[in-house]
């Protein structure tokens, strides 16, 4: 038989270094999978494998030593079971997220909620190069949103309410970015030097900082590889729904700025943040336009 | 402003996270509603999680005053 690999990376199976031998990569959103999932994986591995899986570092799951001659038998098992073959290759790869608002004490956003919205539009999708998308629920950026070529970041935008506040300089100290100094038994904050994390927002003993709005940081152009990047910020507080919008400007643009074997890093580093964010900004896509706009004047650099 | 009368004292200057909210979330439990727990932690990590963690469990903090390194808290058992 003839084996075309690049159908087999398209459907999560990688070559190993053994001749006829392949890793079977299998898709899982923000790293999560059922019990029952979990049990087919198994069952699946003994049958197939070694009797082991293992763990990707994008939460992944992959059952290695599968035979070529087992590759129809397999999918269909895997497709009965009603697991999903993850993806490899100049794709869209598995969402990575922390498991955010939900369960985190930490948690500014819901991050498995976004990652699915973010899979089922995005997953698989032919890309120029590989495209890895990472979430994280706030600012401790657990899930290293900044690593991925798109990244996304929970957080909380907070304001002082001046008639409640006690002056106990609690803000000041739980301050993460040293954004505020107490003048005149008075706290001020300095919003260039705000991580927005929300930590003067949970502190305080008498509510006086609130919560103005919430949202998500975008990041472009991070990776890691031999040449790590850490991704910038293109966008601030964007919207759970305008989430996706964003994500596909930024996908856009980096189909039409960048050049063959470049990563959105090498795109960015190239043309500049400004340009790309320039690029993202421009792409006709109906609705929001105006808006998002000027959350692209990013204080955060 | 006017000083609480304060039911027991916790001192958690020895201790690291998490025992020092453990031990002060233990200690209000077996104080009643509305009574005061004084507390005195450190600087750093301790005065960083421990307010919003008591803050969170439906406590109220009532004071915060810095001391020489540390800080003593007074809480309000919600």
């Amino acid at each position: 038989m003839t084996i075309d690999y690049n159908e087999l990376k398209k459907g999560g199976f990688l070559r190993q270094r053994q001749k006829d031998t392949f890793i079977v990569r299998f898709r899982s959103i923000a790293g999560n999978l059922t019990s029952d999932q979990l049990r087919k994986l198994a069952d699946l591995a003994d049958t197939y494998g070694k009797g082991y899986v293992h763990v990707t570092t994008r939460q992944g799951a992959e059952i290695p030593w599968v035979k070529i001659n087992d590759y129809d038998n397999m999918k269909k098992e895997i497709t009965n079971y009603g697991l999903t073959t993850g993806t490899c290759g100049p794709r869209i790869r598995t969402v990575v997220a922390c498991p955010g608002l939900e369960v985190c004490q930490n948690g500014l956003t819901n991050s498995r909620a976004c990652a699915e919205e973010l899979d089922k539009a995005f997953f698989g999708r032919p890309v120029p190069m590989k495209t890895k998308i990472g979430i994280c629920g706030c600012p401790n950026s657990c899930s290293k949103p900044q690593e991925n070529d798109i990244g996304l970041v929970g957080v909380i935008d907070p304001v002082l309410i001046e008639d409640k506040c006690i002056g106990c300089g609690l803000c000041e100290r739980v301050c993460p970015g040293k954004a505020i100094e107490m003048v005149d038994g008075k706290p001020v904050l300095n919003r260039k030097r705000c991580l927005f994390e929300g930590n003067c927002i949970s502190s305080c003993p008498v509510d006086a900082w609130e919560e103005t709005r919430r949202g998500y940081l975008l990041y472009v152009g991070g990776k890691i590889g031999r040449l790590p990047v850490l991704g910038k910020v293109a966008a601030e507080f964007l919207q759970e729904d305008e989430v996706i919008e964003a994500v596909e400007r930024t996908i856009s643009a980096f189909e039409r700025l960048g050049q063959q074997g470049e990563r959105i890093a090498d795109t960015v580093a190239r043309v500049g943040l400004d340009a790309f964010k320039e690029e993202i900004n421009i792409l006709d896509i109906e609705s929001k336009s105006a808006d998002t706009g000027t959350e692209q004047e990013s204080e955060v650099g | 402003m006017a000083e609480f009368e304060v039911a027991a004292t916790l001192d958690i200057t020895p201790d690291v996270c998490p025992i020092t909210f453990v031990k002060t979330k233990l200690k209000l439990e077996q104080l009643k509603e509305g009574e005061i727990l004084e507390v005195l932690l450190n600087d750093g990590e301790p005065i960083q999680n421990v307010p919003r963690s008591v803050k969170g469990e439906g406590h109220k903090i009532v004071l915060v005053e810095k001391l020489d390194g540390k800080y003593r808290l007074l809480i309000q058992r919600g």
